[in-house]
């Protein structure tokens, strides 16, 4: 298992380097270049590019930047956001926020949508079922920021349940209130997708003949269910949790700009416009991380519930 | 219909399934009795409703399935009658079922060890040691080599007929007095096959089990069967003793179903039933079988055959057995082949 998991982070050491090396380049194709403001004259502007190698060949440039990151440690720093910052201490403060709202979301989502597309499976073609299904097919097709937006006018403005935006306080519940709304909204569609892929594994697994033969041996329907279909159902909808994790990141770009929360996803698209490159790698830096992190675990978790994985590899 | 005891008897039972499409008639009135430490075989083409009358016995048919009529009498109960709480009382503890296909009856990702011994802690309220004892003796007791490593492990190490025996193994376990087998060895390769009917064969001896044994091969009836029920389009059309089918058929579709057995010595080509079984929708009048049947009078398009006696335990449903029948006999060549069945009999009972 110990080999295994080197292994894999080997691989993400790899991964990330290529996203790294092809987010460099990529960004720099954007129009425009860095520093094009008209009221700084022609030399000062030499001065700021030969200083920051921008005046070098762009292959150049990357082996500078290589260079430092892999001898020093050292990222770059923003050039437009917080100029002369290196860009992790501006990023500092924004990560766990960002980080906070998805992974609350996705690890919430989850077994919610278990419940529910558990229960819409057992009673299939009821009213529950249709009630649940209606739901999921409306929180799958309707993209996150439009709940966002409901959310905010209705539970925060009109009624005054939560706060309208993020609220720096020193009161830790007053920060999570504000929180909320937008964790909610990025959590509905993972959920109504869990749901629906629960509720469709799990009518297979019903209707299978393990089912069948742990009621012959004398278990209640919902207890043979219990015993025997829900972890083997819970296998497959595994395999949407990393799609489902990238959209919530994307999805938390917009919901973050709605709910004014300081996090990664409004630095991202304000680091982008600003030609901020460096501040830019950062970030897609961090979002990658998280992502490949998220398919290693899930990639663990198949082992720990599924005996064929685990065991797939040895010999008998 | 018997001397015996009947430890179940099926009345009159009719089973239908709500589809889309309307009202299936699986099963259309079907009774019969099992009687102590017998092997009763039902045999049929697929959709004949046996599988469906065993499931209904078994208290384990799908939702959209009625019973509409009849009874299942088993220790003084009507189990058609049961509520699932009590049914669960019987079910693995008194009745249990050996399934079609092994590779799909056992839960892919749990030890077979914990397959087994679940059914020991529900019913017996056995300790977790005492369960596995048990589980450990009746695996050797099917001939499962090296049970003690055997209990830790998954279904996927094992093969097809091991799997077999632990699905025999967990029908096992609380000692049942009858045991009903669906197609026990339908997917399981022929060398196999023979191997764990052996092995039921011997359980049943062992443990005096009544054994209800659905198949459509006939080769495998002649080697279990002490009676035969055989079923068309949801009804039994003829039932008796092993010898009383095989040797003295008196319905057409056993005609047909025997003529349509390969045996290694005839020469002709291999007979098939034209057709095909009717849409149970709208089961027709009469004889279903009469369109298939070569034999069919005109009174069986109009009207249902009653049963004929031919012996005390050989019944058959077939106008063609009426006093006013026409006499017609069975086919040539299923005569020849019966000849030299019995003959065969004879020979090896000599040796």
């Amino acid at each position: 298992m110990a080999r295994y998991v080197m292994q894999r982070l080997l691989a993400m050491l790899l991964t990330l380097f290529i996203i790294v090396t092809v987010a460099f380049l990529v960004i720099r194709l954007m129009p425009s270049s860095i520093y094009d403001d008209p009221t700084i004259s022609a030399e000062v502007l030499d001065m700021i590019q030969a200083k920051y190698h921008l005046d070098r060949p762009l292959i150049e440039q990357y082996g500078i930047f290589m260079k430092n990151v892999l001898l020093k440690g050292d990222w770059g720093i923003s050039m437009k956001i917080q100029p002369n910052i290196p860009v992790f201490q501006v990023l500092g403060g924004k990560v766990p926020l960002t980080l906070f709202i998805n992974l609350v979301s996705l690890l919430a989502s989850i077994p919610i949508g278990l419940v529910f597309g558990a229960f819409a499976a057992i009673k299939k073609n009821t009213m529950t079922d249709h009630g649940i299904s209606l739901f999921v097919i409306l929180f799958i097709s309707i993209p996150s920021f439009i709940y966002a937006t409901l959310l905010q006018y209705f539970a925060a403005y009109k009624f005054g349940w939560f706060p309208i935006t993020y609220t720096v306080s020193d009161m830790a519940s007053v920060k999570y209130l504000s929180l909320f709304l937008p964790t909610l909204s990025l959590a509905l569609d993972p959920m109504a997708k869990v749901a629906r892929y629960m509720r469709a594994e799990l009518i297979e697994s019903l209707n299978s003949e393990y089912i069948l033969l742990a009621r012959t041996k004398g278990f209640t329907r919902s207890k043979a269910i219990f015993r025997h279909a829900i972890r083997n159902s819970c296998i497959p909808v595994l395999n949407i949790v990393v799609p489902m994790f990238a959209n919530v990141l994307g999805g938390s770009l917009v919901v973050e700009s709605i709910f004014a929360i300081p996090g990664m996803g409004s630095l991202m698209i304000k680091s982008i416009n600003a030609n901020d490159h460096y501040l830019t790698i950062a970030i897609l830096l961090i979002y990658s991380l998280v992502s490949l992190m998220t398919v290693l675990v899930v990639d663990l978790l198949y082992a720990v519930i599924d005996p064929r994985v685990r065991m797939g590899g040895k010999k008998q | 219909m018997s001397k015996n005891n009947p430890i179940l008897q099926v009345k009159d039972l009719t089973v239908s399934f709500n589809a889309f499409a309307g009202k299936v008639q699986a099963v259309r009135g079907v009774s019969f009795d099992l009687n102590k430490g017998e092997t009763l075989c039902i045999v049929g083409e697929s959709g004949s409703g046996k599988s469906v009358t065993n499931k209904a016995i078994m208290g384990i048919l799908s939702k959209n399935a009625v019973i509409d009529r009849g009874e299942i009498l088993y220790d003084g109960m009507d189990l058609t009658k049961l509520t699932e709480e009590q049914f669960c009382q019987i079910r693995g503890k008194r009745i249990a079922m050996v399934f079609q296909d092994p590779l799909s009856a056992l839960n892919p990702i749990m030890k077979v060890g914990k397959q087994i011994t679940e059914t020991l802690c529900v019913h017996q309220k056995l300790s977790h040691e005492q369960a596995k004892k048990r589980a450990l003796e009746l695996m050797a007791a099917v001939g499962i080599p090296e049970p003690e490593k055997r209990f830790d492990q998954y279904p996927f190490q094992f093969s097809g007929g091991m799997r077999q025996r632990i699905v025999i193994v967990i029908a096992l376990a609380c000692n049942p007095e009858i045991l009903i087998c669906d197609e026990p060895t339908t997917a399981l390769d022929v060398t196999i096959q023979s191997k764990i009917l052996d092995l039921i064969k011997e359980i049943k001896q062992e443990r005096n089990l009544s054994v209800i044994f659905i198949t459509h091969n006939m080769g495998v009836v002649a080697n279990m069967a002490d009676r035969i029920c055989v079923m068309y389009a949801g009804k039994i059309v003829e039932f008796g003793t092993c010898d009383d089918i095989f040797y003295h058929p008196a319905h057409p579709y056993t005609w047909a179903l025997l003529s349509a057995m390969p045996d290694s010595e005839s020469r002709e080509r291999l007979f098939s039933i034209p057709g095909a079984p009717p849409n149970m929708l709208m089961p027709p009048k009469g004889d279903a079988f009469a369109p298939r049947n070569h034999y069919a009078l005109d009174i069986d398009f109009k009207e249902e055959p009653p049963f004929f006696k031919l012996s005390d335990t050989h019944y058959a449903a077939t106008w063609l057995l009426h006093p006013y029948a026409p006499r017609v006999e069975m086919p040539e060549e299923l005569k020849r082949r019966i000849d030299r069945m019995v003959e065969e009999d004879m020979e090896y009972e000599c040796k």
